[in-house]
């Protein structure tokens, strides 16, 4: 088993309504629970923030910085035999549609 | 703290939208109607997100509460800083604390009527002022609030935008209007909350769940006001209006979507809460003075209390009709009286003076009229005649289901024609 951070991006749920986030909601806890111990934790990330681009810059605060397509919105840790079906489960997510979602392996050393 | 279940209140998030919105800008101010809704629309995801991994909590309304004053002192914070550096001290004067006390349950009420009187501003544009009713007051998203005025998500955009701009640009104070203001205010009020379920009652859209989620939100809308102001009967009356009409809701169209004219609807269908609702608020809407919405009611009233089609007063209601029409002078009414005629004089008596209202210039266009025509026409037998008065009915832009109905006219004239 490998560890994957699911990150999502976009501002896709600032859109939609009240009655469409209760109703998300059903869908997403059937989506954790089908995932079980695959679904190892998430958060989602304030829009504003700060934006650090070196030592000599002034720090760049509020935001959000990007366009809203690329601002990251959240991400998910879970756990998958290999990227194929990292990506499946991204593939399954409630959110894909509202947010873009880039799939990526986290580096661990090789214990021997 | 997690209950076992996780179902939660229909529409609890937009009910909820509407009462946090409302609290906030009582405490940011009408210039930030944008920075309470980020707010709350925050909270909400927040919600949706934590409540479908962690469970519902046992105090659903309480989480989001605590949730967008937290959300809110941060962006106080953030507004302290910015007035730090620039001019302005709107917020400077503002207290961590104000912000608990205008979210208490004791002052939802409060807000909500402040924000009534604030959306349904006599400054504002109509359109404008029902686009942001729905928004901000019923908690609908921009998709929804399209949907139920059948218009897209840009003009909704624009109307909010510029319902907001023209807010800030006046500086409307969010409060309730006082002594002599708060009659015409009241009015206002009343107009908004009118036109508001007729768009829901009368635009027959093909979605008619959300049309009658938009009477339903008038009707609870206009209660508020008549709880408030007692002595303001004519809100009475409006409320009465609605409540007969509504018990109308189910019986009016059919399991496929398709209109069921009055003279054919099942009366047994009509819901009789609502039309008792509708005559305890008639009655307390007696007053010196007679409005629109008294007359209305009353005609209203005539048809639901009728036993059937046949036994209505159709000398009531054209009496009452002629008194409408003396207090609200409009074509519409002119209209209703001609069709009133068929009941009191005939159909022919009526045909001729629909003939000469279609010579009126502000019915020309009414879709309504050369369909009424038609229809008489075809109860008189002459197919031939109907037939292009329905079509002519069908190029005034009529709405989806009232095509339907009468494209599904035409072809039983067309049929009657072959078998003749």
């Amino acid at each position: 088993m490998q560890e994957f951070l699911l990150i999502l991006k976009g501002d896709g749920m600032n859109h939609l309504s009240p009655d469409e986030l209760q109703d998300i909601m059903s869908e997403y806890k059937a989506w954790v629970n089908q995932l079980g111990e695959k679904y190892l934790g998430g958060q989602r990330l304030v829009d504003a923030g700060a934006l650090l681009t070196s030592k000599s810059d002034k720090i760049m605060t509020d935001g959000p910085f990007l366009e809203p397509k690329e601002i990251i919105a959240g991400y998910f840790l879970i756990q998958a035999k290999d990227q194929n079906e990292a990506n499946e489960i991204a593939y399954s997510s409630p959110h894909l549609g509202l947010y873009q979602i880039e799939v990526r392996a986290i580096s661990t050393p090789k214990m021997s | 703290m997690v209950t076992e279940t996780d179902q939660i209140i229909e529409h609890l998030f937009r009910n909820e939208y509407g009462k946090l919105v409302s609290g906030l800008i009582r405490f940011f101010g009408t210039a930030n109607i944008q920075v309470a809704e980020d707010i709350v629309q925050e909270t909400l995801i927040a919600a949706s997100e934590n409540w479908s991994i962690d469970g519902i909590p046992n105090n659903p309304t309480g989480w989001l509460v605590q949730v967008a004053r937290r959300k809110s002192l941060n962006e106080l914070k953030r507004r302290k800083m910015i007035e730090k550096h620039h001019a302005g001290d709107h917020f400077r004067q503002q207290s961590e604390n104000q912000i608990g006390s205008v979210l208490l349950e004791g002052e939802i009420e409060d807000n909500q009527l402040r924000m009534i009187f604030t959306c349904c501003h006599p400054s504002l544009n109509i359109k404008s002022q029902i686009a942001l009713t729905l928004k901000t007051l019923c908690g609908f998203g921009v998709k929804e609030v399209a949907k139920a005025l059948l218009t897209n998500e840009s003009t909704i955009n624009k109307r909010l935008y510029r319902a907001k701009s023209d807010i800030r640009n006046s500086k409307l104070a969010f409060d309730i209007p006082q002594g002599v203001e708060l009659n015409e205010r009241l009015e206002a009020v009343n107009l908004t909350l009118y036109l508001l379920f007729n768009e829901g009652y009368n635009s027959s859209a093909s979605d008619s769940i959300i049309q009658k989620e938009l009477c339903l939100e008038a009707i609870r809308l206009t209660k508020l006001i008549c709880e408030h102001f007692k002595e303001h009967k004519k809100t009475y009356a409006l409320l009465s209006l609605m409540y007969f009409h509504a018990a109308r809701f189910e019986a009016r169209i059919d399991d496929k979507g398709t209109i069921i004219l009055f003279e054919d609807q099942d009366r047994s269908k009509w819901n009789s809460n609502l039309i008792n609702l509708g005559i305890q608020f008639l009655q307390k809407s007696i007053d010196t003075s007679l409005s629109s919405y008294h007359i209305e009611a009353g005609i209203a009233a005539e048809h639901c209390m009728a036993k059937s089609f046949e036994e209505t007063d159709w000398q009531s209601i054209y009496n009452q009709y002629q008194l409408l029409e003396k207090v609200k002078p409009n074509p519409v009414i002119k209209l209703n009286l001609a069709i009133i005629q068929s009941k009191l004089k005939g159909v022919e008596a009526s045909l001729n003076e629909l003939d000469q209202l279609a010579q009126n210039k502000t019915l020309v266009n009414y879709h309504l009229l050369p369909a009424t025509q038609g229809i008489f026409h075809m109860k008189l037998g002459n197919y031939r005649k109907a037939i292009p008065f329905l079509e002519k009915a069908q190029t005034l832009e009529p709405s989806a289901s009232e095509n339907e109905f009468i494209q599904s006219r035409i072809e039983e004239c067309r049929k009657k024609l072959l078998t003749k």
